[in-house]
C-alpha cells in the first residue's frame, strides 16, 4: 500500500536534491571545520557558504546573524533563555495560548519561576486581538514571543505589525518569532516585512531538510546569552562541533523551497481548499477550525462533532493516509490539544479534530482519495457514539443540546 | 507515539466500524439494565444496555441474553465496548454474577491493552455496573441485602479532588483499592485522574496524599522547583506632570475635539487603544483604516495635535 503522507507541519520527505547536496560530507568530508589542516577547508567553507545563503534568503544583513542549532525547539529555548540572561533587570514575557511547547511550556515555567508572562488569547478563528497584545506590553517587559503561523490551525499572526508596534513602544524589548511552520512557505524578509524581528528559530525537516537541524535568527546588537556553552564554535554563541552535512542540507532545502514557492503556493492551496469543500459538503456537524482567518496554505484543520479522533486516525492509517488530531487520546496528556481549546473548539468537537497538512510532493489523486474514505470513516464512527443517531444521520436530541454548549467545561486555573 | 495494540484489539474495533455480523453495536430499547460512563467533553464516554430473560418467579434468576453498547472514544475504548458486551453474551450471567466482570476480565479478553488506556476497560467495567443497578432498581432488587455496596452518591458528593475529570476524593479512593493503584500513574491510566492539568497530584489532599492515607505514607523524590527571588523593581520612569486619569481625560478630548472632526470629513475615525507613559495607541477606523496614508496622518497630524495640546513628549503608535 503507498502512502498518503498529508502530516507535513508534523515533518517532511527529505527532498532527494538536499540528500545529494549532504552526501559529500556524509562521505569524504567528515573533517571537523574547526580544525587547522587544509582537508579541514572543505567543510568549513561549506558552512560559510551555507550561512550566507539563508543570510541572504532570508533577508538578513549579515550571515553572522544567523546561528546553527539542532532544531526550532533548541532555537525557541536559546531564545528565551538567552534573552534572559543578557537582561537579568526585566522580568515580564508576552507570548500567546497557542505557541508551540518549545515556547508555552518554557513560559510555563518561567512563571513558576517567578518570572511574569502574558498568554495573549485567540478568538474562535484562532486569531490574536491586537488591542489585547497593546496593553499587555508594560514598562518591565523583556520579551515578546509570538509565533508566525501556528502549526496546528496554520492562522498566521500578523509578525510585522505586531513587532512594530512592540518596537515603536520600547526599542529594548526583544520581539522573538517562531516561524518553523512559515520558513520557505510564506514570504519572510528580515530587512522589510520582519524588519523589526530581532529573532526567528525554525528548522530543516518542516521544509524538506532533514530532522536535527535548526537556525535561530539573531539581528546583531540584540543582548542574548549563549544557552549550550563549551565551545568557540558560533562565534561562541553556541557550543558543539558543526552539524556539516545537515548544515548544508538546511541551506539547500531552504533555496529550494523559496525558488519553487511562487509555483508550489497555489497548487498547494487549490488541493487543500478542494479538499475543504468537498469534505465540508459531505461530511454534517463539521467546523473548520481558523477557516475564517488567514491561514497557512498548506493546513486543514477540521473537527468532526460527536467522535473522537484516534478512530479516525487509526482508520485512516490503514488506508494508508497519515494525518493528525489534536484529540486527547492522541497528545499522550488525556486533555485535548492547547491550541483547539484557546480557540474554544466545541467540546462535542474538540476530540474529533483531524489536521491534513500538505506539501509540494502531494498529487491530485491523493486528495481524491482522502475525499472518497473519509467521510465513510467519519459516518462509521458515528455509528457507533452515543450522540448520534445513524438512522436519520444527524445528532440525537442529547447531543443537540449539547453543541449549544460552545465552551469546554472550565478546567483547573 | 504509535499504536500499541493487540491484533484482538484492533480486529475487534475494524469489526466494529465496519459493523461486521456478530458486534454489538446498539442500544437495546426498553432495556432491562442501561448504565453510562464517561462524557463528551472527557473525551470518552459508555451507554451500555443489557435485555435480560426474565424468572417469572426469582429476579435473581434473570439472565442476561443481549448486550449492546454505543461509544464515543478512541480505538481501545470501542474495543474494549465490544469485549466487555462478548464476554457479557458468552457467560450467560445473572446480573449479579456480571458484576463480578472486573476491568481485568475485560483487559485479557482484548489480550492486554496499552498502560495509557487501562481507563477504556474500566469505563466498561463502570458502565456494566450501573447497568445492574438499574436492573435492580427496575426488578424490585434490594442489593444492600445481598451485601452489595450500592453508596452511587460518592461521585456527587465529597470532596472534589480532580476538577478537569470531576473526580471526587471517596471515588478515587475506593478505586484505588478495588483495581489496586499504588502510583499517580497508575491512577491517571485507570481512570483519568490527574491527567490533564495535573495541578492535583502533589497539593495537599491531592493524589499523592490519597495514596498515602490508602497504602500508608510512601516518601517520593518529588520535591516542588525552587521559586526564584521575587522580581526586581524596574526603574521608574520620569512621572508625568499630571495623573493618569487626567493624562488619559485630555488625551481624549484633544482626539474629540481636534482629531475627530478632520478625519470624519473623509468618513473615517480613531480609536483610541491604550495609553502607556506618554505613547499613545490608535487605531484607525472606517476608510482612514484602507487608506496608506493612514500612518502619515497619524504621525503628522494626531501626533501633533496631541503634542500641542497635552505633551510634547507624546509619540503615537498605529495599532
Amino acid at each position: 500500500m503507498s502512502i498518503i503522507y498529508l502530516d507535513n507541519n508534523a515533518t517532511t520527505q527529505v527532498a532527494p536534491e538536499v540528500v545529494e547536496a549532504m552526501m559529500p560530507y556524509l562521505t569524504g568530508e567528515y573533517f571537523n571545520p574547526s580544525s587547522m589542516y587544509e582537508a579541514a577547508r572543505g567543510p568549513a567553507d561549506a558552512i560559510t557558504e551555507a550561512r550566507k545563503k539563508i543570510a541572504r534568503l532570508l533577508g538578513a544583513a549579515k550571515p553572522a546573524e544567523v546561528l546553527f542549532t539542532s532544531c526550532a525547539s533548541e532555537s525557541n529555548n536559546t531564545a528565551v533563555f538567552g534573552t534572559i540572561a543578557a537582561n537579568p533587570e526585566r522580568r515580564h514575557i508576552v507570548t500567546t495560548a497557542v505557541e508551540h511547547p518549545a515556547i508555552f511550556e518554557v513560559a510555563r515555567d518561567l512563571q513558576r519561576r517567578g518570572f511574569e508572562v502574558d498568554f495573549i488569547p485567540v478568538d474562535t478563528q484562532g486569531r490574536i486581538n491586537t488591542n489585547e497584545f497593546v496593553r499587555a506590553l508594560r514598562p518591565d517587559t523583556l520579551l515578546v514571543s509570538v509565533m508566525h503561523a501556528n502549526n496546528e490551525s496554520g492562522v498566521v499572526f500578523p509578525i510585522g505589525e505586531l513587532s512594530r508596534i512592540t518596537k515603536e513602544t520600547d526599542l529594548s524589548i526583544v520581539f522573538h518569532t517562531d516561524a518553523t511552520q512559515t520558513v520557505g512557505k510564506l514570504e519572510i524578509d528580515l530587512r522589510s516585512n520582519f524588519k523589526h524581528v530581532d529573532m526567528l528559530s525554525f528548522s530543516g525537516h518542516k521544509l524538506h531538510a532533514p530532522k536535527g537541524i535548526g537556525a535561530l535568527f539573531i539581528r546583531r546588537g540584540t543582548p542574548c546569552r549563549p544557552y549550550l556553552l563549551g565551545g568557540h564554535q558560533e562565534e561562541g554563541r553556541r557550543a558543539g562541533t558543526e552539524n556539516v552535512a545537515f548544515i548544508v542540507g538546511l541551506a539547500h532545502a531552504l533555496e529550494l523551497a523559496t525558488a519553487s514557492r511562487d509555483e508550489d503556493v497555489p497548487r498547494i492551496t487549490a488541493m487543500r481548499d478542494r479538499l475543504e469543500k468537498e469534505l465540508v459538503a459531505r461530511i454534517p456537524y463539521l467546523e473548520v477550525n481558523g477557516g475564517q482567518a488567514p491561514r497557512l496554505d498548506n493546513t486543514l484543520n477540521i473537527a468532526c462533532h460527536f467522535i473522537e479522533g484516534e478512530g479516525i486516525l487509526y482508520q485512516l492509517s490503514a488506508h494508508g493516509i497519515c494525518a493528525s488530531s489534536g484529540s486527547a487520546c492522541t497528545s499522550g496528556s488525556l486533555e485535548p490539544s492547547h491550541v483547539l481549546r484557546a480557540m474554544k473548539v466545541p467540546f462535542t468537537a474538540v476530540h474529533g479534530s483531524v489536521r491534513f497538512s500538505l506539501s509540494r510532493y502531494n498529487t491530485e489523486e491523493e486528495i481524491d482519495t482522502v475525499i472518497e474514505v473519509f467521510p465513510e470513516i467519519v459516518a462509521s464512527l458515528r455509528r457507533l457514539s452515543p450522540y448520534w443517531d445513524a438512522a436519520k444521520n444527524q445528532p440525537r436530541p442529547e447531543g443537540l443540546e449539547m453543541l449549544e454548549q460552545t465552551e469546554m467545561p472550565q478546567a483547573n486555573p | 507515539m504509535t499504536w500499541n495494540y493487540s491484533q484482538k484489539t484492533t480486529d475487534l474495533f475494524m469489526a466494529a466500524v465496519q459493523g461486521k455480523p456478530g458486534t454489538h453495536l446498539g442500544e437495546i430499547e426498553d432495556a432491562d439494565g442501561f448504565g453510562e460512563h464517561g462524557s463528551i467533553a472527557c473525551g470518552d464516554a459508555l451507554r451500555f444496555t443489557f435485555r435480560v430473560n426474565r424468572d417469572l418467579d426469582n429476579p435473581l434468576k434473570d439472565r442476561i441474553t443481549e448486550a449492546r453498547y454505543l461509544t464515543f472514544g478512541c480505538t481501545s475504548a470501542i474495543a474494549a465496548s465490544e469485549a466487555l458486551c462478548a464476554i457479557i453474551e458468552e457467560g450467560d450471567f445473572t446480573p449479579i454474577e456480571a458484576l463480578k466482570i472486573t476491568n481485568k476480565d475485560i483487559v485479557d479478553y482484548l489480550e492486554g491493552l496499552p498502560q495509557a488506556k487501562i481507563h477504556c476497560s474500566v469505563m466498561g467495567a463502570e458502565a456494566l455496573e450501573a447497568a445492574v443497578f438499574n436492573w435492580a432498581q427496575k426488578r424490585g432488587v434490594d442489593l444492600a441485602e445481598l451485601g452489595l455496596d450500592i453508596s452511587r452518591d460518592e461521585q456527587e458528593e465529597g470532596r472534589l479532588v480532580c476538577t478537569c475529570f470531576g473526580l471526587t476524593e471517596p471515588y478515587i479512593e475506593r478505586k484505588i483499592q478495588e483495581l489496586e493503584l499504588k502510583t499517580i500513574a497508575d491512577i491517571t491510566n485507570a481512570i483519568k485522574a490527574g491527567g490533564a492539568c495535573m495541578s492535583c497530584h502533589h497539593t495537599p489532599g491531592g493524589l499523592q496524599d490519597i495514596l498515602n492515607k490508602v497504602w500508608g505514607h510512601q516518601p517520593t523524590a518529588f520535591k516542588e522547583l525552587p521559586v526564584l527571588p521575587i522580581a526586581r523593581q524596574t526603574k521608574a520612569r520620569p512621572p508625568q506632570e499630571m495623573s493618569p486619569f487626567k493624562f488619559a481625560k485630555l488625551v481624549e478630548h484633544v482626539l474629540e475635539e481636534r482629531v475627530r472632526p478632520l478625519l470624519a470629513k473623509d468618513g473615517g475615525n480613531i480609536e483610541l487603544v491604550d495609553i502607556k507613559d506618554t505613547i499613545v495607541y490608535c487605531s484607525m477606523r472606517g476608510a482612514c483604516a484602507d487608506c496608506i496614508g493612514s500612518a502619515r496622518t497619524l504621525k503628522m497630524m494626531v501626533e501633533q495635535a496631541l503634542k500641542d495640546h497635552v505633551d510634547e513628549r507624546i509619540r503615537v503608535v498605529e495599532v
